[in-house]
């Protein structure tokens, strides 16, 4: 008898899933309890992606941490890029452009639909469905080469700034996302021949993590996860941001708060981000794309001075009798060309001098000049030539008055209000909210992120507990979390 | 009319017509065109302006317009650009490609025109310092992929922003109607 009941003896097994299992969407861990088919506990570790995002933020200038963004959401990096703008520019007053605007909400929609793609694709494989994968990457590939034509990367983007946009839209652009946005309306029903009525889907997916509409806002769903359980939450909405005020466009939602109410919402929302497109595409206007914002924003280039007036033919010059040895120009050169003491004249010595400008906008006491067409020449001529800085030419000092800004955002940061600010814009993911501390240095004195990702993956132990083995990957799957921005 | 109903959900589980309309879509999907690509052999077409590996501009004398005053160095947010100068002239000019994360930043900081992105994306090695960049090696690619008119027209198109970001520039796409 004893033998008998040990034989049969069952047990919880404690089981590892992830790091790095293909199903985890990324380096998830969970530790999984498990009694027979059936789970009894979930516990989810997160933080193998981190990369202190939130800390590097804060050691650069507003300008520089934006690609950092980019390396939350990966799959979505146009929407990340667009909040940290968003955020920064409410932080700081600026008004951005109407066709930027137009711009960023169209990209923003292009990377929706790339997201949900993207999801669709690994969901359905997870659960089983294989040529789904296929068949979304198609799509989304027309998208990264969309993103490719207008900044020159498909994932990466880096494409909004804080202000504008990096580059106008061509107009093949234009032309090749309109063909795109008449045909992938055609390409939806595809996907859903493939699964939406397949009796597998349907038993894996239907009244599987199921999060009733009161509990999915108690644990801060947002996006498509909260609205699959009928809450008709959507910030494009409720707190229009960019151009959303001014197109037409549903929000989907669910009713039973299921796997397969979720996995509706995402195709029907993929619709709407077609239709918002091709009325943005119709009513974009004509204008600038970057806002007259000087201290955000970095000079127009060609008003500056090495294209306007190339420095390298010029020697640089100070003037004795002006210079008030404050030692800038000194700590400034890259070249270590300009020799001094304290309180005594400096002198640049023309052989060890690069010619790049940086003393020329440093000075503040006007003792630093330029000799037009000078190089080479012997310091007793340059002192003869030297122009004194009030007698120079008009355009050059504008265009020094350019170069000294772009000198100034880039080495010492913009000067910026004081302030903090919290901004959310939705991502595909969900509400992607930045807060900012300003405390009048140009960089962030806190950067916070909160990230969708991470609300969503604390919510899978509800999600999961009582059901399957099998349909871990299920719930992981439809609550699209991408571990880069859980993590950061 | 419930009959009808049950006839229909009968025939749909015994048939397993929704598989079977899967299968037809993958099977009519078989005789169209591939979308995927061969890569060795084939090759996708690059957009103008893509963020590949960088090099150093050079002027119409053929001399490197790079004059070291630093500011990619100071912008790139990863910290991988390192300039050394000797007798007033760029003795080196260093990328780090590992770290190197193509933001493009250190383009649109260059006042100079002196530093671009190509568009050369295979330059994988068995070394680091394969694909370490040294000053020579971005000359280098600038004859190799940016000389002539395409680093005009790089210039032109992708070092940003220029005034006319700033104002409503003469041509703009927009969209021109439905054709
Ligand atoms: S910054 Fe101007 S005033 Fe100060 S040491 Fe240099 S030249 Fe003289
Ligand atoms: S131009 Fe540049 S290298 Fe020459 S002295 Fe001024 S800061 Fe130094
Ligand atoms: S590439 Fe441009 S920004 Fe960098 S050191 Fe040379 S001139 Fe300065
Ligand atoms: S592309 Fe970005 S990361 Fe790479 S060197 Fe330039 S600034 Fe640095």
């Amino acid at each position: 008898m004893e033998l008998v009941e040990k034989i049969f003896e069952t047990r919880e097994l404690n089981v590892n899933m992830g790091p790095q299992h293909p199903a985890t969407h990324g380096v998830l861990r969970l530790v999984l309890d498990i009694d027979g088919e059936t789970i009894v506990k979930v516990t989810p570790y997160v933080g193998y992606l981190h990369r202190g995002i939130e800390k590097l933020g804060e050691s650069m200038s507003y300008f520089q941490a934006l690609p950092l963004t980019d390396r939350m959401d990966y799959v979505s990096a146009m929407a990340n890029n667009i909040g940290y703008c968003i955020a920064v520019e409410r932080l700081f007053g600026i008004e951005v452009p109407e066709r930027a605007k137009f711009i960023r909400t169209i990209v923003g929609e292009m990377a929706r639909i790339a997201n949900h793609l993207l999801w669709l694709a690994t969901h359905a494989l997870d659960i089983g469905a294989m040529t789904v994968f296929l068949y979304c990457f198609r799509e989304r590939e027309w998208i990264l080469e969309l993103f490719e034509m207008i900044c020159g990367a498909r994932l990466t983007v880096t494409y909004p700034r804080i202000g504008g946009v990096k580059n106008d839209v061509p107009a093949e652009f234009l032309d090749s996302l309109w063909k795109f946005t008449e045909e992938f309306p055609t390409r939806i029903p595809e996907y859903e021949t493939l699964i939406d009525q397949n009796r597998i889907w349907l038993k894996r997916t239907k009244g599987i993590g199921v999060i009733s509409a009161e509990e999915a806002v108690n644990w801060g769903l947002t996006g498509p996860t909260l609205r699959g359980s009928g809450v008709p939450y959507d910030i494009r909405k409720h707190m229009p941001y960019d151009a959303y005020d001014k197109v037409d466009f549903e929000v989907p939602i669910g009713t039973e708060g299921d796997t397969y109410d979720r996995y509706r919402c995402r195709m029907m929302e993929m619709r709407q981000s077609n239709n918002i497109i091709r009325q943005c595409i119709e009513k974009l206007p004509p204008g600038p794309i970057m806002a007259e914002t000087p201290n955000f924003t970095l000079q127009p280039k060609d008003k500056m001075m090495p294209i306007t007036h190339p420095t390298k033919e010029h020697a640089f010059y100070i003037i004795e009798k002006a210079c008030k040895g404050c030692g800038m120009c000194l700590r400034a050169c890259p070249a270590k060309a300009i020799f001094g003491e304290k309180k005594q004249p400096h002198k640049i010595k023309q052989d060890l001098c690069l010619g790049c400008a940086t003393c020329y906008v440093t000075c503040k006491f006007k003792a630093l000049t330029i000799v037009p067409g000078g190089k080479g020449f012997p310091e007793e001529k340059l002192a003869e030539l030297a122009v004194p800085p009030d007698k120079v030419p008009e355009d050059i000092k504008k265009a020094q008055e350019y170069l000294v800004k772009h000198f100034e955002f880039i080495k010492r940061g913009p000067k910026v209000p004081q302030g903090d600010i919290y901004i959310a814009t939705e991502v595909p993911k969900g509400e992607l909210g930045f807060y900012f501390i300003s405390d009048g240095s140009g960089k962030p004195y806190r950067m916070r992120v909160r990230a969708p990702s991470f609300v969503h993956a604390g919510v899978l132990p509800r999600l999961c507990v009582g059901h399957l083995v099998a349909d871990v990957i299920a719930n992981i799957g439809t609550i699209d979390i991408v571990l880069g921005e859980c993590d950061r | 009319m419930k009959t009808k109903e049950t006839i229909r959900k009968i025939v749909k589980t015994i048939f397993f017509i929704e598989i079977i309309k899967g299968l037809a879509l993958t099977l009519k999907r078989l005789f169209s065109h591939a979308v995927t690509i061969q890569y060795p052999v084939e090759r996708r077409k690059i957009a103008p302006g893509f963020r590949g590996q960088h090099a150093l501009a050079k002027d119409v004398e053929g001399k490197a317009k790079c004059v070291g005053c630093g500011l990619c160095a100071t912008i790139c947010p990863s910290q991988c650009i390192s300039v050394g100068r000797e007798k007033g002239k760029v003795s080196r000019y260093e990328i780090d490609t590992l770290r190197c994360i193509f933001c493009g930043f250190c383009v649109e900081a260059c006042p100079y025109g002196a530093i671009v992105l190509t568009e050369n994306y295979e330059y994988s090695g068995y070394k680091k310092e394969d694909i370490y960049l040294t000053r020579e090696k971005l000359l280098f690619n600038w004859d190799k992929f940016m000389a002539g008119k395409k680093g005009e027209e790089y210039f032109k198109r992708f070092w940003r922003p220029m005034s006319e970001d700033f104002e409503t520039p003469s041509i703009q796409a927009i969209w021109r109607g439905r054709h």
